[in-house]
């Protein structure tokens, strides 16, 4: 029922993707995410597009791995994209709409080519988004993802924020979801021994089926919780006082080379952004 | 075997009295992808009312995936299965119906608790199949007492707040009250001390011999399977092995042991007795009933 979540699925490897330093991943992945949202026109979305496919090509993770993250968002997708086609008005008073209806007075639904525009470039954005995101969970390891976001965070200890702590509950949040998945999987079919429906009537039935599978995985939650608080104290688990790392993280010329590849051709999506009062005559890179 | 082949297949001769009945079984997970998994390869078997059938194997036998087969929470991908009269591998069979008539027990049953009370807990499943109020409480009553609590005590408390063996008897009382023809259990006794698993075991007996419950019980317990067992099924790689009386198959030593199994304390020293010449009735299965044995020999000996 729940196999085909794909959120945080490594992608074994040992491409130059693979091998990067994971924090150096995560920083140059924020500057993507952000980037993209200072694209303006189709040929540089395409320009995009080229980057994250090569960065894929590189990792040599399958293109149909990094595409079934989209399954997930394709309702948000498509619902995103008719909305601003059908409420996006046009670029300005004097553009025309490409269809228009208007069943009675006062009530008229247009179409403009601005719309059209829109629509298709933030169904690019967010798949630009989301599948730039998974190849960096793809491509990294929970447990490396972790450290990153420890290591990018040690800053915040000046404030007495607790890094570590922050860090170890992400990773722990990480490693149980799949036990998660299991147990609920195995309650669902339990239950449905019992004779559970999960299938059938209206939507408050539906809602109500699932308590027999919420009670159990919220207490079995709370059990394996207190069994690993156990398991770490018996251990002498005592945060992050005098801990050391059994991999130390170290850059290499892979991280100079790629964060300068993409750190340039981001810089370039900025100065375009900016520059878009004076450049605009330059068509193609604005509409 | 192709979808095809399975539709147009002549229909099998099921033998009467027949509980559970199986025909080249096969299922594979993941079939579409690299890491497809055969887990059943060609089951071939068939259970009688009224038998005590255990069924062991090392991890990754493919035992829980067939014991799923058995109502439905997994469907029949290819052969055929029938399970009380119900056809398995047709397209709709009527799953109320039949989940009614096999009562399933999973690894630990106590995690599957979730109501307010230990008797809303127990009436879960007879509500699912849609039997009136005032008989629920009396057929969880009965199924309660049957796994030796008592109703009045324990029936307004929270699930939550019993002890783990209690746990297990009030979940097992959940299926129970069902009044399943077949009782199929995931290793029961896992995680109970050696007096909670004889409980447990004494009740499925009890259920086996009185009530006519036809049991299939997966176990890694081998001493368990020895003493209560009509029958013996080995899985290995998806795959019946074996299926024979627990005494014939634990003579098979050397097989057993190069299945990673266990041979029970009793049977190896029954077959050590065997290979000195004494013989002990194939009946003699426990501790005492050897003792017994052993003693009968002994007079006969000595007269």
């Amino acid at each position: 029922m729940f196999r085909d979540v794909t959120f945080g699925q490594y992608y074994p490897g040992s491409s130059f993707v693979h091998r990067m330093d994971a924090r150096v991943k995560l920083v140059l992945t924020l500057l993507f995410l952000v980037g993209i949202f200072f694209v303006q026109s189709f040929v540089v979305f395409g320009f995009v597009a080229v980057l994250l496919l090569a960065i894929i090509f590189i990792s040599r993770v399958p293109l149909r791995s990094v595409l079934k993250s989209i399954k997930g968002i394709i309702v948000l997708l498509i619902l995103t994209a008719i909305l601003n086609v059908f409420f996006t008005k046009g670029a300005d008073t004097a553009e025309q709409p490409l269809w228009s209806w208007s069943p009675w007075n006062g009530f008229s639904v247009e179409i403009y080519v601005n719309g059209l525009k829109t629509a298709g470039k933030i169904f690019l954005r967010l798949v630009l988004l989301v599948m730039g995101s998974s190849v960096l969970t793809l491509t990294t390891t929970p447990v490396d993802l972790t450290h990153a976001v420890e290591s990018l965070l040690k800053p915040l200890k000046l404030i007495k924020f607790p890094v570590h702590e922050f860090a170890l509950i992400m990773s722990l949040t990480l490693s149980f979801i799949p036990s998660l998945i299991d147990e609920t999987d195995r309650i669902i079919r339990a239950q449905k021994a019992r004779g559970a429906d999960f299938d059938t009537g209206g939507l408050v039935k539906r809602a109500k089926a699932f308590v027999p599978i919420l009670i159990p995985l919220l207490v079995g939650g709370f059990r394996r919780a207190e069994e690993l608080a156990n398991a770490m104290n018996s251990r002498c688990y005592e945060g992050a006082t005098k801990r050391t790392c059994m991999r130390v993280m170290k850059l290499s010329w892979r991280d100079f080379v790629a964060s300068f590849l993409v750190v340039a051709f981001f810089t370039g999506v900025f100065v375009l952004y900016g520059m878009r009062n004076q450049w605009n005559f330059i068509t193609w890179l604005y509409y | 075997m192709s979808k095809s082949e399975k539709l147009t297949s002549p229909q099998l001769q099921i033998p009467q009295n027949s509980a559970i009945f199986a025909k080249g079984l096969n299922f594979t997970y993941n079939v579409k992808s690299n890491f497809a998994k055969h887990a059943l390869v060609d089951v071939d078997l068939s259970v009688a009312k009224g038998e005590f059938v255990a069924i062991v194997g090392h991890t990754g036998s493919g035992k829980t995936t067939f014991v799923q087969h058995l109502n439905a929470l997994i469907r029949v991908q290819s052969g055929c299965l029938n399970v009380l009269g119900h056809d398995l591998s047709a397209r709709k069979p009527d799953l109320k119906a039949l989940r009614q008539q096999v009562g399933m027990v999973f690894q630990y049953p106590e995690y599957q608790l979730f109501a307010d009370t230990v008797l809303a807990d127990v009436c879960f499943g007879l509500k699912n199949f849609g039997i009136d109020k005032d008989k629920r409480e009396q057929m969880a009553k009965e199924a309660l007492e049957l796994v030796g609590l008592d109703f009045n005590k324990i029936k307004d408390k929270s699930p939550f707040d019993l002890s783990g063996g209690e746990k297990r008897r009030v979940a097992l009382a959940g299926v129970l009250a069902m009044k399943p023809q077949i009782l199929v259990m995931d290793e029961p006794t896992a995680g109970l001390d050696p007096r909670g698993k004889t409980e447990v075991l004494t009740l499925v007996r009890r259920l086996n011999e009185q009530e006519g419950v036809t049991v299939l019980m997966v176990s890694h317990d081998m001493n368990e399977v020895y003493e209560n067992a009509d029958r013996v099924l080995v899985f290995r790689d998806g795959s019946v092995v074996y299926d024979l009386p627990p005494r014939e198959l634990f003579r098979l030593e050397e097989e057993i042991e190069a299945m990673n199994l266990e041979v029970p304390a009793m049977a190896a020293f029954c077959n050590e007795l065997e290979r000195q010449g004494y013989r002990i009735p194939d009946k003699c299965k426990t501790v005492d009933e050897v003792f017994d044995a052993v003693m009968a020999l002994k007079e006969a000996r000595d007269v």
